[in-house]
């Protein structure tokens, strides 16, 4: 069990229980008010939400309990319109649909009709479909830099919204039914996508999952859009199953091939869902045991009336928010909860943080932060308003393992232990570095170009023809069949098309701002009231970290903080010690134990 | 990965001198070298009694299409079930009267006929799994159905070496592979080698580098972190320096499939046994328009294994080490509508390296005879593969206890060098 943080500013005269008793562990009964406190209204604002200051954590824990927790979960009365919408950059066009599944495609497609992606081929002279390559080129980066900008404006929502949980239920579930844009290729549907999370995140699982089997992005994700009369495609069929319901045992082989042609015919024209009826297969099907003429919508109600789906839903939502290892007995429990609600999420998720089992020490400082919790947290707790545009949120938190909308797999991502690796807990460090002290020498890359496409800027710049710019270093003799391959078509030039188009996507798109975030320590100390160097070493342990690092580690802290003051008196070195504190700061979030929610 | 960080300047022949006798200064041991690596690998020759052979494990993800990777063109079956995928004869890169490579695969095809290619047919197992979670979970544990917790490689590390010397086992990932998770090794897991290490201001220093205090903890999750700190401490330093050190005129082509930063602590002498690197995200997964990306990815891995081979040469030891590749499962033989395939069962695994007799091993599937779902029935169980990389390559004999089961190895490695 972890040793009890103290919260200083807030210290009463006795110490606070971090945690329960261990016999808490797997007791689904409700907290009482009496046992109620400021560390676990910090451990709910946690897991419920990103963090927070002393103030907000405070707030909570002035509330009952199931005041608390309904005040999180049930956010449908919390007023966020201030939250602002997505800010398009407007960077769609109609001849863009349907986008070809490739640049061979297209440029096959602009062969045989004259015209693709809304340009027609240029009727004579050099290079007569490079036009269209480089539109190609244009839309695949500029719904990249888009979806980033998606991206930032979510995080921005987790930060600041005043309903967090509308957000954390939102990246659980893209967790949970993962899309990337590496193959929707397309922010629009990412975005759409997002939103139906934030908006029934909370709400019935029999819904979502229905939305999400007609969801755009996911249609294109895993091909449902291909999966025609006579021919079905199983890729969707199978992760419903596997990935989103029952999870693996439930069914066999030959279901997944029924599903599949229950689901033939759903599609999608550009961002909305449509059914194809002639490609739909209107035969009958013979799905876990049941027979008749199903469609997509039967499929689903059939996954729901087993009992494996409620089961296999409460035990992901569990782990989430709670931890990785759940006996079967309690995931009995979740199950029928679950199914009691008629797979209602709210009242399972109250269950959850309302439990004793939530507050034991099993479940208290035992989860690793994921990258995204990692940065949104730690802003949150710096009191920041807007997520800094130095360093790259999308960077850091990709560089980390978890960029969002881009999870590496239709299973999303590995979580708990697998999200730090050595490498990684070194670069959650530096992460805290950039915050901190933010290089002044910052490149957004996305907009800076690969080595490549720089190499063929310079080069076109320079005065060089296509050709020649286009021309890959050469090393050696012995060239790679990849880099021989890139330039064989007269047609057009691909690597040209591709800096063409990267340099048609940066115009266009809206940039990012690039602010540093805006820390003032100093102040944050100050306002505590603090006097030593021990109290503000205590203070910056309470308010960063859930589970405080060892004596000897708070020690060295001191110490550091003594040297680099010149003095353990706070109050003294008040005019100059934001460095000092920026760099304790930096070394606390270092610490392995930052690394715990 | 862009393959644009590893790219150099031209190198020039005083350049490719000097690359050349890194090779040779690994064994003479120049003082700054033997001060990290020379002292980090006389230790582990110590401790494990090793006969200093490497192992270097490439996953191919999403399960590779075997059909479309080795072309049985002389099959009349192959373009039965493949009208429009089938890749016709005269595209092939014939390497007998049977088979040839997809035509963008000259770096295998070069292996093959320079016979440092071995091609082991019909690799799988009984009552396959098409979803690429459990079947790849199945690979990486080396335990079909069974619930194993480790993977194989990391249960290889723990018999190998069960003092645990630091950078046995180095997975290059974002997150750490199922395969090598290990009792008893923590495995070096990096990505980018620049960014693996602890960026601090000077009067940081003290503090920030200070060892990990051995504390008694009840949290798991923190003793989890604190092991993991106490491998980055241990391992940072020497990643970083042999990857700055680290000049290859090799060209690896487009992706490079971290093969390079291999070589580069290879080049260095890491005192490690144990690679395990991948063809990430589920790429090979290729159900609906295959043809092109297909070939795509097959062209980047094969320039990729091969410049890492002629890249050992170069650094002297490509002697020492083999590379094996795999793929959860392979694809249905009968391509689909969507000019792509699905989950298949049976498929080729590859093993290449100077030391290996080159040539096709195990019996090739049929074409005609398949299982109910139109898939290849295995021939080869794949442990049999595993098995002779640990047992006749790395020479530890125990792979009844590591592997649950006799499988037996094949003869795939030249005598002496």
């Amino acid at each position: 069990m972890p040793a009890p943080v103290r919260p200083v500013a807030l210290a009463p005269a006795t110490v606070l229980a971090t945690a329960g008793p261990s016999a808490w562990q797997n007791d689904l009964a409700p907290i009482a008010s009496s046992e109620w406190n400021y560390n676990f209204a910090a451990h709910l604002l946690e897991r419920a939400g990103f963090g927070g200051t002393p103030d907000e954590i405070h707030a909570l824990s002035t509330m009952t309990p199931a005041q608390a927790v309904a005040r999180l979960v049930r956010f449908e009365g919390v007023d966020s319109s201030r939250l602002a919408p997505f800010d398009e950059s407007g960077i769609h066009e109609p001849g863009l649909e349907p986008f070809p599944p490739s640049r061979p495609a297209v440029t096959d497609q602009a062969k045989e009709t004259g015209h693709a992606l809304g340009i027609h081929v240029k009727p004579a002279g050099n290079r007569r479909l490079q036009p269209i390559v480089n539109e190609f080129f244009y839309w695949l980066r500029a719904s990249v830099l888009e979806t980033h900008r998606v991206a930032y404006w979510w995080a921005n929502r987790m930060l600041t919204s005043p309903r967090p949980l509308e957000e954390k239920i939102a990246l659980f579930w893209h967790g949970h039914f993962a899309s990337n844009e590496g193959k929707v290729r397309d922010y629009r549907k990412l975005l759409q996508q997002v939103q139906l999370f934030q908006r029934q995140g909370t709400g019935n699982f029999r819904s979502l999952l229905l939305a999400v089997a007609q969801d755009p992005a996911m249609l294109v994700f895993l091909d449902a859009g291909v999966n025609v009369k006579g021919a079905s495609n199983e890729n969707f069929a199978r992760e419903i199953m596997e990935l989103f319901t029952m999870g693996v045992g439930h069914y066999s082989e030959k279901d997944i091939r029924e599903a599949a042609r229950a689901f033939t015919g759903w599609n999608c024209v550009d961002v909305k869902f449509v059914v194809n009826r002639d490609q739909h297969d209107e035969g009958e099907k013979t799905f876990l045991g049941r027979t008749g003429a199903f469609d997509g919508g039967d499929i689903i109600n059939i996954i729901l009336d087993q009992p494996a789906t409620a089961d296999f839903i409460a035990a992901k939502i569990y782990r989430f928010f709670v931890r990785e290892d759940l006996s079967p007995q309690l995931q009995a429990k979740l199950g029928a909860a679950l199914r009691e609600s008629k797979y209602e999420i709210a009242p399972l998720l109250e269950k959850i943080f309302l439990s004793r089992d939530f507050y034991s020490p099993a479940s208290v400082g035992t989860a690793i932060k994921s990258p995204v919790e990692l940065a949104v947290s730690t802003y949150r707790k710096l009191g920041l308003t807007a997520i800094p545009g130095v360093p790259d949120f999308n960077s850091v938190t990709g560089a980390l393992g978890q960029q969002l909308l881009s999870p590496p797999t239709v299973a999303g991502w590995n979580s708990g232990q697998s999200w730090v690796t050595p490498g990684l807990l070194l670069e959650r460090g530096n992460f805290a570095r950039d915050v901190l002290f933010p290089t002044i020498s910052f490149i957004p890359l996305d907009r800076y170009g690969s080595p490549d496409i720089r190499s063929v800027a310079d080069r076109i710049r320079r005065g060089m023809d296509i050709s020649e710019a286009t021309k890959p270093d050469t090393k050696t003799g012995d060239l790679a069949e990849s880099n021989m391959a890139a330039d064989r078509d007269e047609d057009f030039n691909t690597r040209y098309g591709s800096y063409r188009g990267w340099q048609m996507a940066i115009e266009r798109v809206k940039a990012i701002p690039r602010d540093t975030a805006r820390v003032d320590l100093s102040k944050m100390v100050t306002a505590a009231k603090l006097k030593t160097t021990s109290e503000a070493i205590d203070y910056l342990i309470a308010r960063f970290m859930r589970v405080p690092p060892s004596g000897e580690v708070r020690q060295k802290l001191v110490a550091f903080l003594d040297n680099e003051l010149g003095t353990a008196d706070i109050t003294a070195a008040q005019t100059y010690m934001e460095d000092s504190l920026r760099l304790t700061l930096h070394l606390i979030m270092s610490q392995p134990e930052y690394q715990l929610a | 990965m862009s393959a644009g960080l590893f790219k150099f300047p031209k190198a020039s022949r005083r350049d490719l001198l000097r690359a050349g006798m890194y090779g040779v200064s690994v064994s003479a041991g120049s003082a700054l070298r033997m001060s990290l690596f020379g002292q980090a690998a006389a230790a582990m020759a110590a401790e494990t009694g090793s006969n200093g052979k490497i192992l270097v494990v490439l996953e191919l993800s999403g399960g590779n299409d075997g059909l479309n990777t080795l072309i049985p063109y002389a099959d009349d079956a192959y373009y039965k079930h493949r009208p429009n995928l089938g890749i016709p004869r005269k595209q092939v890169r014939a390497i007998d009267d049977h088979f040839g490579f997809s035509h963008g695969m000259a770096g295998f095809e070069k292996l093959y006929q320079s016979g440092k290619l071995a091609i082991v047919h019909g690799c799988g197992y009984d009552n396959p799994s098409f979803s690429h979670f459990t079947s790849m979970a199945y690979w990486h544990t080396a335990a079909p159905n069974s619930g194993e917790p480790y993977g194989w490689v990391g249960r290889l590390a723990d018999a190998m070496a069960p003092d645990a010397p630091p950078n046995f086992l180095v997975d290059i990932d974002s997150h750490q592979s199922l395969a090598v998770r290990s009792k008893l090794h923590v495995p070096v897991v990096f990505d980018d080698p620049n960014r693996f290490t602890r960026e601090v201001f000077a009067e940081e220093r003290a503090v920030a580098d200070a060892a990990v205090p051995s504390v008694k903890v009840d949290n798991p999750s923190q003793r989890y972190l604190l092991d993991i700190a106490r491998s980055a401490r241990s391992s940072s330093a020497l990643v970083r320096e042999a990857w700055a050190k680290y000049r290859s005129p090799v060209d690896y082509g487009l992706v490079s499939l971290d093969l390079p930063k291999v070589a580069a602590l290879i080049e260095a002498g890491m005192p490690t046994r144990l690679y395990y690197t991948s063809y990430r995200n589920n790429a090979f997964d290729t159900h609906v328009f295959q043809s092109d990306v297909h070939q795509r990815l097959l062209t980047y891995a094969s320039d990729a294994v091969s410049a890492f081979l002629t890249d050992l040469e170069r650094i002297g030891r490509a002697g020492d080490v083999v590379v094996m590749v795999f793929s959860e499962f392979g694809r249905r033989v009968p391509e689909n509508v969507n000019l792509g395939t699905d989950h298949g069962t049976a498929n080729l695994m590859f093993v290449a390296g100077k030391q290996v007799k080159g040539g096709h091993y195990g019996k090739v599937p049929s074409l005609t005879d398949l299982d109910a779902g139109d898939n290849l029935i295995f021939t080869t169980d794949f442990r049999r593969v595993y098995a002779t990389m640990i047992a006749s390559w790395l020479g530890y004999r125990g792979t009844r206890d590591l592997l649950h089961g006799d499988f037996e190895p094949f003869d795939m490695f030249q005598r002496k060098a």
